[in-house]
């Protein structure tokens, strides 16, 4: 079995990592950088509890292995706030109910900021559309669609 | 899109700036969960943890021949590998204490838990498992009702002849004679399945021993006390020397509350290697070891009048309890009678037997039991009042037992808000206009449909105690901790006990901390089940906050010389009520408390019971201190060539009593009416000889966001006589009318009355083709 | 997962050399989306995993006029639904892109390993199908190309040699007046994956349709071509009762599958259904009409 040194930068820190060659980006992210936002939630690449941003695009970590993202840039949940200052995505779904058990949930967030950088004003079809590779099961979705809407409005007023 | 809308109700009293009692605010945990800073069971990392894995059966019956635990034991970095052997002799369950840590001697499910293996990391543990050598012998299979109740039927477990887990038969009133004088009887059979709980996050615990040997569990659960007692009676060890600490609970539904392995071969590990031990089910295991709901075929009759009043009802309940009986006793009770206390009828009959199969354990899940008996009784009246020519809301109306009145089966409805909900949901729809609109003749055709629902906020049946004890501690800086057993696991618990407190004290919301539920400190409490908590304790909360409250007057009471009847709390400090700028903040009354002759710090206990009694042995009693309500009405797109059902609009009335926070409510309902939607349409376990052949998300697939409309809804506050302001429990309430307002929309669309769930393209394309068959025959 | 060594080539000639080297138990990986699951759930335990990531060959997407668009192995499902040229050229095919899968997938998962893995409920194999589209394979031995229909032999197995990778996908120029249609079919709206999928490419004057591919997936092991509802339809002025018809024709002519997911018979239903449909949607006509008794 080969191991493999991974350089990479996670929300803006540079990381060099050893690691074995079937070591998935997720538990590389959740284990050997204790980066545990990201989360684990099925085996079959459906439920995007792990979806993380790999050059600011939302992918499953779950369905990568770490030793694909030497060179390159991720963004977990924990690097979407500026300090104590929170992401407009993080603060409207705190804001509209868009969380309850709160599992989902980074993985909500980090694809909604990819849909959010392609589509910075959707219509509700086309967040549900852009969030259909993610569960929930508490909210029935209504308050996050809410919550990403919102966002994107506070974000486009920043413009 | 909707704004937020932010008002302070009038008439919440004394007037607070900070109360946000009726406000729309964010949960008190949400900030640590957008962060990614919210630990859930699977996220904790204990130095020297091992990593546990379970080893499940293959067959839903068998001997277990023999088990060669030598090469896994072998294996470098596998510290424990356990049997039934290892496992204690004690068994568990919750009525029946039939199950056994790790299967001795026989397996009766396929999936049960056969063995458990604690290694260095998770790939040495799953390497481990293959290497376990298990001989089994398999036996004969029962996996349907019907096998079981065959009367040659081997048993499921030794001893229980029939394999019946429970029976219910009451009857009340003169039901023959009511039916003989009904104008209208009708008598179908309905089929519901079982829906898996589908929680986020899968089901997940860390044991460790303390250094005094003591065995301590963060676990995701729903009821810390009630693990604690079941881990401490089956692994034989006393309640004191076992600690539960809940984690951050990713959904719980139901699902988390006894009826899982989880914990007690986490336990079990822990105190064989004597190191901390991660046991956290993927999703695969998880959907194996997780009690789905429990599956019932019902056949209702009922008789009504020329006005559609029911005069007598009679039912006949089959339902499975799989493997072992867990909650699926408790689920059928309610089934076998809840929805009588809905209306006016004294007439009842109903007798309700729980089956012993080899399919996978059934048990709690949101609803419990109201959904299966609620899909075939709104669907039975929609059907009848066809019949009568009759509007089935018109039905509805006409059959609701209002608030003051007492139900058939001694429930005293304190307070009812169906028929405004009824009102609110069938307005909002469009009922009147949809229905008498001339039906489209193209391939998709609309309909609508609506149902009512009648839940319990509380439950005394659990075991003669449905109180809750609230600590309200306040530390030297002024804010409180509020220490309590209930849980929150999403629906927003620990908010409604921090705005409780928060408008009892006069703080703002963030000074307030609720500290997760943990057994070595917190009162003991039943937990979250049954929609209890908000009336429970949300009513323990007013209790101790008040007299946190009372304390602080009497502290200020001596430090001014007035009497406590002069002072007022708000805006974070006590005052003389006519001299306000007389006043002293919580702080300084805190540490006047402590620093003094006989001083001591402020900690207070509160604890509430409702007065409600344990039925008697005909199921008579009031055993809930509230009701609950709500109705929906939704539009569907029935597609005559593809068979598939869209659910176009969705809309929920909730009579939640008092909507502390309007938005913790409508999540409440969403989340409730999305479950009932999976139920309805698109949610099926299946299995293959007894296994379950689509254990994931892939093949088993619950509602993604482009599966449902926009869930609407809205809030009727029937302001409770108990209830903490008024409120009542809200969470269940709203999964019980979705999936027969679906079926009767489905009806109203294509003239097509499905009776078995779920509504699957296949059996809509069937009916279809049936009815049109039909009418060719009678051309 | 199991354990395995990782490697990474620069070149075509080195990846086919370690193919031809290693053995058996060896895998190429592209996006890996497909490979991952297989791998989690230790259906698959390859001893060696060949990444081609860093092979600049199978990047990029372009246009000729004489061979049409040449879409890189490496593309992405989101690389293809966003390329201009893709638009321009072939619209049907980026739109069908737009659809696979989820937005996640569509990041990391390549149109080269959709179509090695040859999974049959996926989406691209069918509408490549109708496009005519062929396959570029590379080795030490050089190039050959192959058309999809030679290419994909079975659910799971493709015609690539062992030491053999996907190079790039071709799409030759569509004739004036040329439009697609691809149509994905979930049995409900929660499903992940299309049970039956028809892809249609047909060049029209008004509702006469003068040429026509048709496609079906998902619903047969591999995509099936229907010559004879092609056959049928060209030449014919098209009518909701001619766009019934034709879905007869392919209904009659595929051999379905059977499985958890749904019975022959309703695979066979749905395709008709959705063929009736997708003839009507590319010829502006109502589905309301045409409806069999």
């Amino acid at each position: 079995m080969s191991t493999h040194r991974i350089e990479c930068t996670v929300n803006g820190e540079a990381h060099s990592v050893e690691v074995p060659a079937r070591r998935l980006l997720a538990d590389f992210l959740r284990d050997d950088l204790h980066l545990t936002g990201t989360k684990r939630g099925c085996e079959t690449g459906i439920c995007g509890a792990c979806s993380v941003l790999l050059d600011g695009e939302v992918v499953k970590s779950c369905l990568m292995l770490a030793v694909q993202v030497n060179g390159r840039e991720l963004t977990t949940i924990e690097g979407l706030a500026e300090g104590d200052e929170l992401h407009p995505l993080q603060k409207n779904f705190m804001q509209c109910g868009g969380l309850q058990c709160g599992y989902c949930t980074p993985g909500f967030i980090m694809a909604s900021c990819d849909l959010l950088k392609n589509n910075p004003r959707p219509s509700c079809d086309e967040v549900r559309h852009g969030l259909s590779g993610n569960l929930c099961r508490c909210t029935g979705y209504t308050q996050i669609v809410e919550s990403v809407l919102h966002a994107a409005e506070e974000m486009n007023h920043g413009d | 899109m909707k704004p937020l809308a932010k008002a302070v109700p009038e008439g919440v009293q004394p007037a607070q700036p900070h109360s946000t009692l009726g406000v729309e605010i964010p949960q008190v945990t949400a900030r640590a969960k957008v962060l990614g800073r919210a630990m859930y069971a699977g996220d904790i990392k204990v130095a020297g943890m091992l990593h546990g894995k379970v080893l499940r059966s293959p067959y839903p019956h068998a001997r277990i021949v023999s088990i060669d635990t030598s090469a896994a034991r072998a294996l470098p970095g596998v510290k424990a590998v356990l049997t039934g052997d290892d496992a204690p002799a004690q068994l568990w369950g919750v009525h029946h204490k039939e199950r056994a840590v790790l299967a001795k001697g026989v397996v009766r499910y396929c999936g049960e838990e056969v063995a458990a293996v604690a290694a260095l990391t998770e790939e040495i543990a799953r390497d481990a498992l293959d290497l376990i050598q298990v001989e089994y012998e398999e036996l004969p299979a029962i996996l349907s009702i019907d096998e079981s109740m065959d009367g040659e039927a081997p048993t499921v477990h030794p001893g229980r002849e029939n394999n019946v887990g429970h029976e219910i038969r009451f009857e009340r009133g003169d039901v023959d004679a009511a039916f003989a004088s009904a104008h209208l009887v009708h008598e179908a059979t309905y089929q519901t399945h079982s829906q898996y709980p589908g929680y986020m996050e899968p089901m997940a615990t860390v044991a460790a021993l303390d250094p005094d040997g003591r065995l301590v569990l963060w676990t995701s659960t729903q009821a810390v006390n009630l693990v604690r007692m079941q881990v401490a009676a089956t692994l034989g060890l006393p309640v004191s020397r076992v600690r539960v600490i809940q984690a951050t609970t990713g959904g719980g539904f139901g699902g988390k509350i006894v009826e899982d392995d989880n914990q007690l071969v986490a336990g079990l590990l822990a105190l064989k290697t004597k190191r901390p031990v991660r046991l956290v089910n993927n999703r695969l295991e998880d959907f194996q070891a997780c009690c789905a709901s429990v599956p019932e075929r019902i056949t209702l009759r009922l008789g009504m009048d020329r006005e559609g009043l029911i005069v007598a009802k009679e039912v006949r309940i089959l339902a499975e309890c799989g493997a072992y009986a867990g909650l699926a006793g408790d689920v059928m009770h309610v089934s076998a009678m809840r929805s009588d206390n809905m209306h006016r009828n004294g007439n009842v009959r109903s007798h309700a037997t729980l089956y012993y199969t080899n399919n996978p354990p059934r048990g709690a899940f949101r609803g419990f039991g109201g959904t299966q008996m609620l899909f075939a009784l709104n669907s039975h009246i929609h059907v009848m009042a066809g019949k009568l020519g009759l509007d089935p809301v018109e039905v509805h109306r006409r059959n609701v037992l209002p608030a003051g009145e007492v139900s058939v089966h001694g429930w005293q409805i304190g307070s009812n808000g169906l028929v405004e909900c009824i009102e609110q949901a069938t307005e909002a729809i469009g009922w009147a206009a949809k229905r008498s609109a001339p039906k489209a003749a193209g391939v998709k055709r609309r309909g609508v449909g609506m149902a009512a629902a009648m839940h319990v906020s509380g439950n005394r049946t659990i075991g003669n105690w449905d109180g809750s004890t609230v600590v309200v501690k306040i530390n030297e800086d002024g804010r409180v901790n509020v220490i309590s057993g209930e849980c929150d696991m999403g629906q927003g618990a620990s908010t409604m006990l921090s705005q409780i407190v928060a408008h009892e004290l006069g703080l703002p919301l963030a000074d307030v901390h609720v500290v997760p539920p943990d057994t070595d400190v917190a009162p003991v409490a039943v937990g979250t089940l049954a929609s209890r908590v908000t009336m429970s304790g949300g009513n323990a909360a007013i209790v101790a906050g008040r007299k946190a409250r009372d304390e602080l007057f009497a502290l200020a009471a001596l430090r001014w010389e007035v009497e406590p009847s002069a002072l007022s709390i708000g805006g974070g400090a006590v005052f003389v009520t006519d001299r306000p700028e007389q006043r002293a903040t919580l702080a300084e009354l805190a540490r006047q408390a402590v620093w003094r002759h006989g001083g001591g710090g402020i900690q207070v206990s509160g604890t509430w019971d409702p007065k409600t009694v344990m039925h008697d042995d005909q199921l008579y009693g009031n055993i809930a201190p509230a009701y609950s309500y709500a109705a929906q009405a939704v539009e569907v797109e029935v597609d005559c060539e593809t068979g598939r059902v869209t659910v176009l609009d969705s809309y929920v009335a909730d009579d939640c009593g008092k909507a502390l926070n309007p938005i913790a409510v409508h999540g409440q309902s969403n989340g409730a009416a999305a479950q009932a939607i999976g139920w309805a349409l698109y949610e099926q376990l299946h299995y293959e000889n007894g296994r379950l052949a689509n254990g994931n998300f892939a093949d088993y697939t619950l509602p993604t966001a482009d599966a449902l409309p926009e869930l609407r809804g809205g809030l009727v506050e029937s302001n409770d006589p108990n209830g903490p302001y008024g409120a009542k429990g809200a969470s269940e309430t709203a999964i019980l009318p979705g999936a027969p307002a679906i079926a009767n929309a489905v009806e109203d669309a294509v003239g097509v009355r499905i009776t078995e769930l779920p509504i699957t393209p296949e059996k809509v394309l069937a009916a279809l083709r049936a009815r049109k068959e039909e009418g060719a025959a009678h051309a | 997962m199991r354990e395995f060594d990782w490697l990474e080539p620069a070149s075509v000639e080195e990846a086919s050399r370690m193919l031809a080297d290693l053995g058996d138990e060896v895998r190429v990986i592209a996006g890996g989306t497909a490979l991952m699951l297989g791998m989690r759930q230790r259906m698959l335990a390859p001893t060696h995993l060949i990444s081609v990531a860093k092979i600049e060959r199978l990047r990029g997407i372009g246009f000729d006029a004489a061979q049409g668009l040449r879409i890189g192995a490496l593309a992405r499902h989101s690389d293809v639904a966003r390329s201009p040229l893709v638009q321009q050229h072939a619209p049907v095919l980026a739109s069908m892109a737009a659809r696979v899968a989820n937005p996640q997938v569509r990041n990391q998962g390549t149109i080269g390993g959709n179509l090695c893995y040859a999974d049959p409920s996926t989406d691209p194999p069918g509408c490549l199908m109708a496009l005519d589209a062929q396959v570029v394979l590379g080795s030490v031995r050089g190039e050959r190309v192959l058309s999809i229909e030679e290419f994909l032999v079975d659910y799971y197995v493709t015609a690539l040699e062992p030491d053999e990778i996907v190079l790039e996908i071709r799409v030759p120029p569509l004739a004036a007046g040329t439009e697609g249609v691809y149509s994905r079919f979930l049995r409900t709206a929660a499903e992940h994956r299309p049970l039956a999928s028809v892809a249609l490419v047909a060049r029209r004057e008004g509702a006469l349709c003068r040429e026509a591919r048709i496609a079906v997936g998902a619903s047969t092991p591999i995509p099936t071509r229907l010559r004879c509802a092609e056959t049928f339809l060209e030449g014919r002025s098209v009518t909701p009762e001619v766009a019934a018809e034709v879905a007869d024709i392919v209904a009659q002519d595929i051999t379905p599958v059977e499985d958890l997911r749904g019975s022959a018979d309703f695979r066979r239903d749905m395709v008709r259904a959705v063929a009736r449909r997708t003839v009507a949607e590319l010829f502006g006509l109502s589905i309301d009409q045409g409806v069999p008794a």
